[in-house]
């Protein structure tokens, strides 16, 4: 009896974004997935931060390349503040063409406000037509009421809730992974090649944490480990593999 | 046609920002520069017993009468006030023109009888305009000519239908909207009101004071058509609702909306048509008329989607909306129509459709129809210009990627960066060759090495134009932290008169 009730107050206790529910998003990179539990989960919220404002491109084509694998052709959201598109520029259309997204399929967003970025990501999520909806936030953090609220809204549809924020932070919030991703240089002095970021998992609520460097491939239509061309270290696992009540 | 004239709208204007006691202060001229002189424009009712009329100089009237008081004359409130007397005058009849400086022509044609009639809808009308402040004349006539004529000469609020011969033979030649000389050359020859001018020969009147005189006439008396041009344009559609009681709480007035879209479903439904734009007015009790509209990404008939809509427009002006004393009456306008097909219920293709359009106009609804962009291929080769950010209820699906799309296989355009500036920066670059990419660059004051570059890719200006600008050469470069950036330089050495300064560096845009 007290077993059973023990469970049932398990099941109400879970945190948002890992009940059982639309599953599990490959990157396609083994080592990623294993670690995330065979891959990013969906209908949740993730935050991936840059390490300073000059990396946001790459935190952006990150995102981009997540979401181009949460459906055949996604259909996205993007929200983000006036003084962030005006401070980092406005999304390209045909720089976008590049990860292999469909300019057609993006709708943007520009806010004013903080309180009306959290309403549109929560609006958008809660449109079931919609497959990631990104939010860009340029300073300053949210509060873990509305990061818990966009969690609950992307775990009921089940769209892919990416934040996006120009510095990382350490504010308290429900997302099921933080990353921070930052521009890598690429190999050779022959020119600037594919693009190719270093992401680094800092929070994942599913056990280990890690760091890769990933290389967008056009033929494959996803991120690739890249091969470097100096010796590194291999990634270490800060932590050990812990499951989460 | 009803004719108001606000006889008094300057100092109307003027004693309604004081306090009521009108009666103890004393007579108030409004005076205005003409020529260089200050000369009366308007008088209220004390000042015109005292026999000061407009026209008369100030400094005639106050060595007249010592005690007058004068305000300076402010033609754009005049207008402004008019202009809202206007939308008031929307609760009576959608066809309102404003007759510039102070009159109003109101089109009631199938309209008074909502009100009971024309006997009714005047005293209604007076009496708020009495409430008000406003001394006003009005009349009602078979053409704007004589409407106009009654209510600026003749006995005020006097009516007449289809007799405008026997209402106009009395009046003065200037109520016949006639230019001051052309009224004073009529004099002249002892022609001195309408009566004399209706059975002279046509053909000498025209030759000596020209065609607007007869044209003038023949509009009052309505052998030529003169059309009425409102201040807004009519809505397609509408429904209207008055309260007995006023509302004032935002639930009350999206119940009232649905409630009125639910009577314009049936009528959209039955020609065929579905809503782009819709306008909520909102009639306060004290005259002020509040405007919202709303507009959609595809025709729109359901009245539960129409409420969602203002639901999200309330919230983005909650405290806009400003009540007041209460609204006493409502109308919902479809101002912009397209032909929609049936509604079919069930097909998931358009359904997934129809979800987004919902989830555009939700957020156009709120945060404003231009926040909510989608991308455009554009026509032209200038990375700037090629695409822009248009509204995403304005633009249809396909916006011209699918011929970027060919036209990049085409040519095997370079990469594009991912965040583009909206205007190119200006950098700070040293080159080591002229034509060469950078060295090193300084942007936002950071200083940047670059280790890789790649280019040039040259994009001409626009060179058929004047303001085209010069030829670019860009250059996708990275830093030694691995930053990827799109510069370029404007202008080409080749191109540069002697001794020019040397061309400037811009930064554009940022790869991932």
């Amino acid at each position: 009896m007290i077993a059973q009730l023990r469970q049932r107050l398990l099941a109400l206790q879970r945190a948002p974004g890992l009940r059982k529910g639309p599953g599990t998003l490959p990157l396609g990179i083994p080592a990623i997935d294993t670690m995330l539990g065979d891959g990013l989960m969906r209908g949740a919220l993730h935050e991936i931060s840059a390490p300073g404002e000059a990396h946001l491109a790459a935190v952006t084509g990150f995102a981009l390349g997540l979401a181009a694998l949460s459906a055949p052709s996604p259909r996205l959201v993007l929200i983000a503040e006036d003084m962030a598109l005006a401070e980092s520029g406005a999304l390209h259309g045909a720089g976008l063409d590049a990860f292999g997204l469909a300019p057609e399929r993006l709708v943007m967003v520009a806010v004013a406000h903080r309180r009306d970025l959290l309403w549109a990501m929560e609006e958008a999520l809660r449109c079931r037509t919609v497959n990631a909806v990104i939010g860009e936030i340029r300073c300053g953090g949210i509060d873990s009421v509305a990061a818990r609220r966009l969690s609950y809204a992307a775990a009921e549809s089940g769209a892919l809730a990416l934040l996006l924020r120009a510095s990382p932070s350490n504010d308290a919030s429900t997302a099921a992974t933080r990353w921070i991703v930052g521009t890598a240089r690429s190999v050779g002095t022959h020119g600037p090649g594919a693009p190719r970021i270093s992401a680094q998992l800092i929070r994942n609520r599913r056990g280990p944490v890690g760091s890769w460097i990933l290389e967008w491939s056009d033929s494959d239509g996803q991120f690739i480990l890249a091969t470097l061309a100096q010796p590194v270290a291999a990634p270490t696992l800060d932590r050990p593999h812990r499951q989460v009540a | 046609m009803l004719s108001l004239w606000l006889r008094r709208l300057s100092t109307d204007r003027i004693a309604r920002l004081r306090e009521k006691s009108r009666e103890q202060s004393a007579p108030l001229v409004v005076a205005g520069k003409r020529n260089n002189v200050e000369v009366l424009t308007a008088v209220d009712d004390a000042a015109e017993r005292l026999g000061l009329l407009p026209g008369l100089t100030l400094a005639q009237a106050r060595a007249m009468h010592p005690d007058i008081e004068a305000a300076p004359e402010d033609i754009d409130a005049d207008a402004v006030l008019i202009e809202s007397i206007a939308d008031w005058c929307l609760r009576y009849t959608p066809l309102v023109a404003c007759n510039t400086p102070d009159g109003l022509l109101l089109d009631i044609s199938g309209c008074a009888h909502l009100y009971g009639g024309e006997h009714e809808l005047v005293a209604d009308l007076g009496s708020r305009l009495e409430d008000a402040g406003f001394a006003y004349s009005l009349a009602i006539a078979g053409t704007i000519g004589a409407a106009w004529a009654v209510s600026h000469h003749g006995k005020p609020a006097s009516y007449a239908c289809g007799e405008e011969r026997a209402l106009l033979t009395p009046l003065p030649l200037s109520a016949l909207r006639l230019p001051p000389a052309t009224i004073a050359g009529l004099a002249r020859v002892g022609l001195k009101c309408i009566g004399d001018i209706v059975d002279l020969p046509r053909a000498p009147l025209t030759a000596r004071f020209g065609p607007e005189v007869l044209r003038q006439l023949d509009r009052a008396l309505g052998h030529e058509h003169e059309p009425l041009t409102p201040r807004l344009p009519v809505a397609p559609y509408a429904a209207e609702q008055r309260f007995a009681e006023p509302i004032a709480r935002e639930e009350d007035v999206l119940a009232i909306t649905e409630r009125l879209a639910r009577r314009l479903q049936f009528a959209l439904e039955r020609r065929g048509d579905g809503a782009r734009r819709i306008e909520l007015s909102l009639f306060r009790t004290d005259g002020v008329v509040r405007r919202i509209a709303a507009g959609t990404s595809r025709p729109l008939r359901n009245p539960g989607e129409i409420r969602a809509l203002f639901v999200e427009r309330l919230t983005a002006l909650a405290d806009v909306l400003d009540p007041g004393f209460g609204f006493d009456m409502a109308r919902l306008s479809v101002v912009v129509a397209e032909p929609a097909p049936p509604e079919q219920i069930g097909i998931a293709g358009g359904e997934d459709a129809a979800e987004l359009c919902r989830l555009v106009d939700r957020f156009s609804a709120r945060l404003g129809a231009r926040r909510v962009c989608r991308l455009a291929a554009q026509d032209s080769h200038i990375p700037e210009l090629a695409e822009a950010a248009l509204p995403a209820q304005a633009v249809n699906v396909d916006a011209g990627w699918d011929a970027f799309r060919r036209y990049r296989k085409e040519i095997e355009l370079s990469p594009r960066p991912l965040r583009l500036l909206s205007r190119p920066e200006p950098i700070e670059a040293v080159a080591e060759v002229p034509d060469g990419p950078p060295l090193r660059f300084r942007w936002r004051r950071a200083l940047h090495e670059v280790i890789a570059a790649e280019g040039p890719e040259r994009i001409e200006g626009v060179w058929w134009s004047e303001h085209g600008g010069p030829a670019r050469d860009y250059f996708r470069v990275e830093d030694k932290s691995g930053l990827r950036f799109w510069l370029f330089r404007a202008g080409l050495y080749r191109d540069l008169p002697q001794g020019a300064a040397a061309p400037s560096w811009f930064l554009h845009g940022t790869f991932a």
